[in-house]
């Protein structure tokens, strides 16, 4: 029998997206010695082409294919490589409204959480992103939803993205400044290092100390066995991870009980003339309903065109033909539901699933109608909203048909963002971690990641994760400092 | 039926079926590729999901051994019904994904333009 590898360090961070990375690049400059375990790959920048099929096989968890169950069923991805979500999805920064601040601050009694101070890091943050807007032309699904929201009147704006351009490029020649083109090397610059392919499967304790790790590397299907002991481990597997991992080490008081999303329905809008960027997104949102609802522009593959489409293929099948014609849309709303993440013993991926009010149902339902009158405005030929029976619009009149036949149960309902399954504080009753992410209970083990917000921010929540996870370990560091 | 590699055959017949159905001009050869890439998605669901298709997937089957695949692939496909429609919806939606970003030029029919 193989012997298993072990590794030694002061801190071990499980996890290498916005939350590990960041942790990881603070606490290594700070003199740790610091071991990040990453389950996915490290995968190049470049080396697959932006939303596609293969980079969801090579960067995203089960393929793309994961899915909190309820009714509806809502589909939510993963980031599962080096880097993690930052690698993978829009790059669009939107830093935490300061009154969401303000309220987690209340109501779940998180001290020394100022958001002027939090607000300071996300200046830092955006430096070291590269955060900004597309110096050249937009493109023209991004036109599309400013014209269409400008003759309505409603707010929208440019989202700014981690992304630099050569001088006066266009929106399709950014250059992601993700994690394994910051942090991940600020790390390793001051002895960070990482172990990719590398699983988490169980955290050992005594007591109220974590003592080692237990991981399974795996190598072209060929599997073995590395533990590692450490002083302290930080767990930032992201919203569906961490609280899993926290469970199987036996950790369960408010964790994975309050997973937040911000449910997403989506449409397809056929224009007259080319308007498909297959490897981009929108950068224009609209804001005139927020926080409650936001629209936004998707990937627009010709194959997620076809997905777009599938759900009333009889009606809307035609129009693939089209797909340089079309791009993909999305309302998203703030959910007051919740979800559940639960680890089950034997069983290596944990169950989630997600309840949504009637008031989440009935957002939808006004976040779509809205969406496609945007898109009305904006020159629409027709607009194909995905859920069953849904009509083809055309006009007002048919926004009207679609409206009353809009059901959440019918739609096709996912999201990107999720948080909350660990959420910070200092009321025990509400909360899985004390006011800087360390688990309540023990005396080592920390979570910071998207876990950690106390409920969903109502924008992308990707700067509001990196700014608690370098808040909470500069305050480690501090700490472990005294 | 082609050899579909490590899709579960209850999944690969009920794949080829509903694209046979659904796109009946596609060729052969891109129907099984489209199988084949459906088989690895279901192999790497997450472990409660993949029980429940791969569950799905076998009573669809043995109903649809005793009363006829057509007949219950028109039922499952055109009837509301919780969790079994959920069981068509994935495999048309990866079915779909992959034909057209692997052939953009592909017609509503399955052909090849």
């Amino acid at each position: 029998m193989t012997r298993a590898v072990h590794h030694d360090c002061d801190v071990l961070i499980v996890g290498s997206g916005a939350g590990g990375a960041t942790t990881a690049a603070v606490l290594a400059e700070a003199g740790h010695d610091v071991l990040i375990v990453e389950e996915g790959s490290w995968v190049e920048q470049g080396s697959t082409v932006p939303f596609s099929l293969d980079q969801m096989d090579k960067q995203y968890r089960s393929g793309g294919v994961t899915v909190a169950l309820g009714l509806p069923s809502i589909a939510y991805t993963e980031g599962r490589c080096a880097g993690g979500g930052t690698e993978v999805n829009s790059g669009l920064y939107w830093r935490p409204p300061e009154a969401t601040l303000e309220l987690w601050r209340t109501k779940y009694q998180i001290r020394d959480f100022a958001s002027s101070d939090l607000l300071d890091i996300c200046a830092e943050v955006e430096s070291e992103l590269s955060v900004q807007k597309v110096p050249g032309e937009h493109t023209d699904a991004s036109d599309i939803l400013r014209r269409g929201a400008d003759r309505l009147g409603w707010r929208n704006d440019e989202i700014p993205r981690w992304m630099t351009y050569p001088e006066g490029a266009g929106a399709t020649e950014g250059q992601r400044q993700s994690m394994t083109r910051t942090y991940l090397p600020r790390a390793f610059a001051s002895g960070a290092r990482i172990l990719c392919d590398h699983r988490l499967d169980k955290i050992t304790r005594s007591g109220r100390r974590a003592t080692g790790a237990e991981l399974t590397h795996t190598v072209d299907g060929e599997s073995s066995a590395v533990t590692v002991a450490f002083r302290d481990v930080i767990v930032c597997g992201g919203a569906i991870q961490t609280p899993a991992i926290l469970q199987r080490t036996g950790l369960r008081h408010r964790v994975g009980r309050t997973l937040a999303v911000h449910p997403t329905v989506k449409l397809a809008a056929r224009f007259d003339d080319p308007v498909n960027t297959p490897e981009d997104v929108s950068v224009f949102q609209v804001k005139q309903f927020a926080p409650n609802i936001s629209f936004g522009g998707s990937a627009s593959h010709p194959g997620l065109v076809a997905l777009a489409l599938t759900d009333n293929w009889r009606d809307f099948g035609s129009a693939v033909t089209a797909w340089p014609e079309l791009a993909i849309y999305y309302a998203a709303i703030t959910s007051e539901g919740r979800g559940l993440v639960q680890a089950i013993p034997g069983v290596r991926d944990p169950l989630v699933t997600y309840r949504l009010t009637k008031r989440d149902r009935d957002l939808l339902g006004q976040g779509l109608a809205r969406l496609a009158m945007v898109m009305l405005e904006a020159g629409a030929e027709e607009v194909y909203p995905s859920f069953k029976q849904a009509p083809i619009v055309r006009d007002r009149a048919d926004l009207a048909t679609m409206t009353s036949m809009f059901a959440a149960s019918k739609a096709s309902v996912m999201t990107v963002h999720l948080c909350s399954t660990a959420p910070m504080g200092d009321d025990e009753r509400r909360c899985a971690t004390d006011s800087h992410g360390l688990v309540h209970g023990t005396d080592n083990v920390f979570v910071n990641d998207a876990a950690l917000l106390p409920e969903a921010p109502g924008v992308n929540p990707q700067a509001s994760v990196m700014a608690i996870a370098i808040r909470n370990a500069r305050r480690y560091c501090d700490e472990r400092a005294g | 039926m082609s050899d579909t590699g490590s899709t579960p055959r209850t999944v690969a017949r009920f794949a080829e079926g509903l694209l046979a159905a659904d796109l009946p001009l596609l060729a052969d050869d891109r129907r099984h590729e489209t199988v084949e890439f459906i088989g690895r998605r279901v192999g790497v669901l997450p472990s409660i999901t993949r029980f429940g298709v791969l569950a799905i997937g076998a009573g669809v089957d043995t109903a649809g051994m005793i009363v006829g695949h057509h007949r219950v692939r028109r039922v499952i496909t055109r009837l509301p019904l919780p969790l079994l429609a959920e069981y068509p919806r994935l495999v048309r939606s990866l079915g779909y994904a992959y034909i057209w970003e692997t052939w953009p030029d592909t017609d509503v029919n399955g052909a090849s333009r």
